[in-house]
């Protein structure tokens, strides 16, 4: 299948990917461009752990062609941590014992990410929806949706 | 000069034991920079996926690759066929029977793998899947286990035919597995034959799959230059899988390493050695380049490790009073297509013989039926520790029938059989010895705090009303830390587990342990066991296990063992290290071991204020003054075989509202007691409780994995599989009590999987409760809308 | 997953033509949305092929229809399909019955009864949307056998038959196939509740 050539801004920079038509973001993301950060679960956009940022909107990247994303703004997990520190979210979720094996937690602080910026003051029943696109089989939710509460009262301090 | 507020500043500078530490692993994971099986990558690394078959049962008359290697970018395709000179076509299974590692002239269950594609990528890979052209003649199948010893039954395992000695018993028909009993069966019937009041109940304990959000797969890599095999895979009992495929591959266990990296949850789906594990290293090896292999969803769900599938009786006699005189148990179990069950090799029907529960039992029988079925292989423990769901489930919900048959209320039945304080050490009339206990205390405190009195008023008037509310109750006792060697092993290697401790001259820490973690935090609280003991800042510890080059051997981290047996290692590990640190601590100061005690980091000189030595100190003597005939350094390893088992127990109460028309519940309340013994990191402990009882209620409310008659398996995707999102999963309510295990060298008994084990009868009993003035005695499950509505018509309750 | 349908349509020629047309097997073969026969192998066997396009999957079986008899006194055909798709991840059994009987108004009505049999994928991701689409399969076929043997007599409704066969699709028609497999299955929600 002939390759074509992708531009799109991942976490600011600008990168170059030459794809074939029928690859999926979360492969080209993961394989091409090294940021193993998204992970796979599903393949049926269920699980929401390939969740990324694209142009403000919270994308399930596993059901996403790399080629849709030209000209797109970008943002994954890698990009959330800053030179001066972890981000409000994530270091909530360290706080509240957000994450047990770590594999849904990019995916659900890119979609804590956006939510916070949709809903800035949610509470929990606003959590619980906004983030249900999201799975996690191992902490049962409820020190995510405090892990959220409080990167939402944070960020309003901050 | 020493105050209590400095003593006490040192102890909390620790971050040992009993507090609620934040997590070492969580920095990478928070940053995307974990690192899982799918994502390591090797030069030159290819793709491997798998031919699966559209049929639960057929033979196969040939296999065509032709067109699939014709495709660029395919570089093998491999079948039974390339795996027989090298009797690599099957493989033996934990429990003594032998699984196809690709399918050997028959299939015996939808999705078997019978053809491995290697190729460039995933794509590719998926191409050639497409082009493999295998021809089948379909074959009768058989779905049902109650139909399987039947004269008509199709015989499954023409492999088997005529071997009439299973490994575990003598077979009474080519489907039959095994039979295994526990307890004395005329003793038992003489007590039901005598009995004032029996009870029984037939109950089926549906097939689940564990469905971590990572699916299983390996990166194998055969460095053919140095005749070294490495393998990253998605396992929980890395070490288990190093002796497997030495044994199976013929290479030392000396040139395999086996490194499980991060995993992405694993809840008993990552114990068993699967065919795909096996079919990449071959390919490998064949290669001579790194293959990878991950599994997708549907293959997940489809073939790798389902739990349960137990179709049980439970029969209790008891008198009028409701003091239970004995216990029947019959089992049929469901094993699919091959038994790759992971259990201790005694044990083909695990620990199902702690099904007395928490209650004075007299005299008890366990009969167990293993059968072949077209269905996957599997039975797993999920979350949880060798059929002690299915038995604690057993045992709970014929506790209720009978309290309902004679009137008593739930709490009270378990009140008047519980085993008392007082008889701790009991040994169960099933061979159990439970080590501690305090079962009125626990039931108690859930009683009170929820208002069990009140809520029963409550239900009383909302009957009353023609409304359904349920209230469900359940004092378990699990069985976990598996286990003492003298009877538990897998492969013939003791379920010991291990600890190796190091410290450096500066007085900072290296431990390995023989488990690995899976998101239950291992890396944060085994360095709070050992900061306790050696008075060294659990932040100065690192914590290593899976890579099997640089960890001692252990059976690993399944059936809630980590605490129980490697936490067991680490302590005394740790108490090895500090009984060489008390020699040179006496050398140092000059004085005789008894005239030293400890406090916190340090040795002290009783009676003489200021002469001490704290661990850091002694750390650094150890690497250049030791007392003479002492050897240097500061390390020591430990392989603990644990004396007995432990045995956590809870009382779990649950509030439910049923809505008439639709069937929907609404779980209103759910408050969950824990007894886990001593507590190492409460934070994290209620984490494992909040997801136990997630999963939990995933089991009871909605997974099932249905079979069609010809044994195709009706979704095997998250579009049907259930798993609870943020929305319909429940608030939980934690508390506990504190019964230390007296056998473990600091008290712990493992917690992870009681919240699993315990809240599942839960919801049963709180469903059946809804439903209970209606003569309704048991509702299988999953408790999901539509199978509740039918319930609630057949009751004749909808309005119109 | 194996699923059992009894159809009736209404034809518009008499059971004479019906009969005649039912006979030919390349003739109800093209009845079914999708399919051909390929290849006579003689004596009632065919090898034919199936493409159905359902919204993004498309799924093509291979496989060969066995005329098990032919009934004239009963005016009945008893014949199985049986194909594997070209994936090799699914495959489909269908054992048709169909007969035909005269009506009182000199026209004529085919009956038929199916068991169909679905294998693989097809049956872990379809299952339960099966009878629905087997359902609106058939009905598709239906229609176009209807006007198969309107087609066998003569004037304007013969004509416009002739005209709605030439534009008949190569192929089972996605959106509004999957469109009437929704409306079929909404229905069946609430049929089944009462």
């Amino acid at each position: 299948m002939a390759k074509q050539a992708v531009s799109f801004t991942l976490n600011g920079k600008t990168v170059d990917v030459l794809v074939e038509p029928r690859e999926l973001l979360i492969h080209t993301l993961r394989e091409n461009l090294n940021q193993t950060g998204a992970h796979i679960g599903c393949e049926t956009s269920h699980c929401g752990v390939c969740t990324v940022d694209i142009d403000g909107e919270s994308v399930k990247s596993c059901t996403l062609l790399t080629v849709q994303t030209a000209g797109s703004d970008v943002k994954s997990v890698e990009g959330m941590a800053t030179a001066d520190g972890l981000h409000v979210i994530q270091q909530a979720f360290v706080d509240e014992h957000g994450l047990q094996c770590g594999f849904c937690t990019p995916g659900m602080l890119m979609r804590a990410y956006r939510f916070l910026q949709e809903n800035p003051d949610p509470n929990d029943e606003e959590i619980r929806w906004g983030m249900s696109g999201n799975l996690c089989r191992c902490t049962g939710y409820q020190n995510i949706i405090n892990a959220v509460r409080t990167a939402a009262k944070n960020l309003q301090q901050a | 000069m020493d105050t209590v507020a400095d003593k006490q500043k040192r102890e909390d500078s620790l971050n040992g034991v009993g507090c609620s530490r934040k997590r070492k692993e969580d920095a990478r994971f928070i940053q995307g920079k974990g690192n899982y099986t799918d994502d390591i990558k090797m030069p030159g690394m290819l793709f491997a996926d798998m031919v699966r078959s559209p049929y639960a049962h057929a033979r196969i008359i040939s296999i065509n690759t032709e067109k699939a290697l014709a495709l660029p970018g395919v570089h093998a395709v491999l079948t039974a066929a390339d795996l027989k000179p090298l009797n690599l076509h099957w493989m033996p299974t934990l429990a003594g029977d032998v699984q196809a590692v690709l399918a050997d002239e028959k299939v015996h269950f939808q999705y078997q793998e019978v053809a491995l594609v290697v190729a460039d990528d995933r794509y590719i890979a998926a191409d050639a899947i497409d082009l493999v052209e295998v021809e089948y003649e379909e074959l009768p199948v058989l779905v049902d286990p109650h139909k399987a010893m039947t004269a008509e039954a199709p015989i499954l395992r023409e492999d088997l035919v005529g071997k009439m000695e299973g490994a575990h018993s003598t077979r009474k028909h080519d489907n039959h597995i095994f039979n295994w009993q526990a307890g004395e069966k005329d003793a038992t019937d003489r007590v039901f034959d005598a009995a004032e009041v029996t009870v029984s109940q037939d109950m089926v304990y549906h097939r689940v799959h564990p469905c971590p959000l990572e699916t299983c797969g390996c990166v194998a890599s055969m460095d053919k230059i140095n005749g070294k095999l490495t393998v990253y895979l998605t396992s929980q009992a890395p070490h288990v899988v190093r002796t497997v495929v030495s044994m199976l591959s013929g290479l030392p266990e000396s040139s395999v390493r086996i490194v499980s990296p991060d995993i992405g949850g694993g809840f008993g789906n990552k114990v068993g050695i699967y065919p795909g594990y096996v079919a990449s290293i071959v390919a490998s090896i064949v290669l001579g380049v790194p293959v990878k292999w991950v599994e997708d969803r549907m293959e997940n769900i489809s073939t790798t490790a389902f739990a349960r599938d137990y179709h049980m009786r439970g029969e209790l006699a008891a008198d009028s009073n409701g003091i239970i005189k004995a216990l029947r148990v019959n089992v049929l179990a469901d094993h699919g297509a091959f038994d790759s069950c992971a259990d201790p090799s005694k044990f083909p029907a695990g620990f199902m013989h702690i099904c007395t529960g928490s209650y004075d039992i007299p005299v008890a029988h366990l009969n167990v039926d293993g059968v072949y079925t077209n269905k996957a292989p599997g039975g797993v423990s999920y979350r949880c520790s060798f059929r002690v769901t299915e038995a604690v489930y057993v045992i709970e919900r014929t506790m209720d029938v009978l309290a309902q048959k004679l009137g008593i209320d739930k709490a009270e039945i378990r009140r008047r059989n519980f085993v008392k304080k007082e008889q701790f050490p009991y040994t169960t009339c099933l061979g159990f010895e439970l080590d501690s206990g305090d079962y009125h205390t626990a039931l108690e405190k859930v009683l009170d705090a929820v208002d069990y009195k009140g809520l029963r008023r409550e239900q009383e008037e909302k009957r009353a009303n023609g409304e359904l509310m349920g209230i469900g109750l359940v004092t378990f006792t699990e069985v976990v830390g598996a286990g003492p060697s003298k009877s538990c092993d897998i492969l013939g290697v003791g379920m010991f587990d291990s600890a190796e401790i190091r410290v450096h001259p500066t007085g900072s820490v290296m431990a390995r342990m023989g488990t690995i973690t899976q998101g239950q935090g291992h890396q944060t609280t085994y360095a709070q066991i050992i900061a306790s003991e050696l008075g060294i800042t659990s932040d100065e510890i690192a914590i290593e296990e899976g890579d099997t080059d640089t960890s001692p051997y252990g059976l690993g981290t399944y059936g809630s063992r980590s605490t129980p047996v490697g936490g067991a290692a680490t302590a005394v590990a740790a108490r090895k290290i500090k009984a060489k640190a008390k020699k040179i601590a006496a050398h140092l100061l000059e004085v005789s071991e008894d005239d030293l005690e400890w406090e916190v980091d340090r040795f002290k000189v009783k009676g003489v204020p200021g002469q001490e030595k704290t661990m850091k100190d002694i750390a650094w003597a150890a690497y250049n003054n030791v007392p003479e005939g002492m050897e240097p350094g500061l390390e020591a390893v430990d392989y603990y075989d644990p004396p007995n088992f432990t045995f956590p127990f809870g009382a779990y109460l649950c509030v439910v509202d049923i809505d008439k028309d639709t069937g929907v519940t609404d779980i209103r309340r759910f408050y969950a007691l824990d007894d886990c013994g001593t507590r190492i990191n409460p934070m994290i402990i209620d984490g494992q409780i909040h997801g136990g009882l997630t999963e939990g209620y995933a089991v009871a409310m909605g997974q099932e994995m249905p079979y069609d008659e010809e044994g195709n398996l009706l979704g095997n995707t998250l579009m049907d599989y259930f798993l609870p999102t943020f929305v319909e999963t429940p608030k939980w309510e934690t508390d506990y009590t504190v019964t230390p295990s007296p056998h473990h060298p600091i008290g712990a008994k493992g917690v992870a999987e009681s919240p699993h084990v315990g809240s599942i009868p839960t919801f049963t009993s709180a469903m059946v409760d809804a439903f209970a003035h209606l003569d309704v005695t048991h509702m299988d499950m999953p408790h999901n809308a539509y199978r509740v509505w039918k319930q609630i018509k057949a009751l004749g309750l909808l309005d119109n | 997953m194996k699923v059992d349908l009894n159809k009736e349509f209404s034809l518009p020629g008499t059971g004479v033509q019906a009969w005649t047309f039912l006979q030919d097997i390349r003739g109800v073969a093209s009845c079914m949305p999708g399919a051909e026969i390929t290849e006579d192998l003689g004596d009632g066997n065919y090898k034919g092929k199936v493409k159905a396009k359902i919204g993004p999957a498309t799924m093509a079986f291979n496989g060969d229809i066995i005329i098990q008899n032919i009934d004239a006194e009963k005016r009945e055909l008893h014949m199985i399909g049986k194909g594997q798709d070209t994936k090799g991840s699914s495959s489909a059994t269908m054992d048709l019955r169909a007969w035909v009987e005269d009506t009182e108004d000199g026209k004529s009505v085919l009956q038929g009864v199916a068991t169909v049999t679905v294998n693989g994928k097809a049956a872990s991701l379809g299952g339960r949307m099966m009878t629905q689409v087997a359902d609106q399969m058939l009905n598709q076929f239906g229609k176009s056998f209807a006007n198969n043997v309107a087609s066998m007599g003569e004037g304007e409704e013969a004509e416009m038959a002739r005209d709605k066969i030439a534009e008949q699709p190569a192929e089972l028609n996605g959106l509004a196939f999957a469109w009437s497999v929704f409306v079929g299955w909404f229905g069946s929600l609430f049929s089944s509740k009462k």
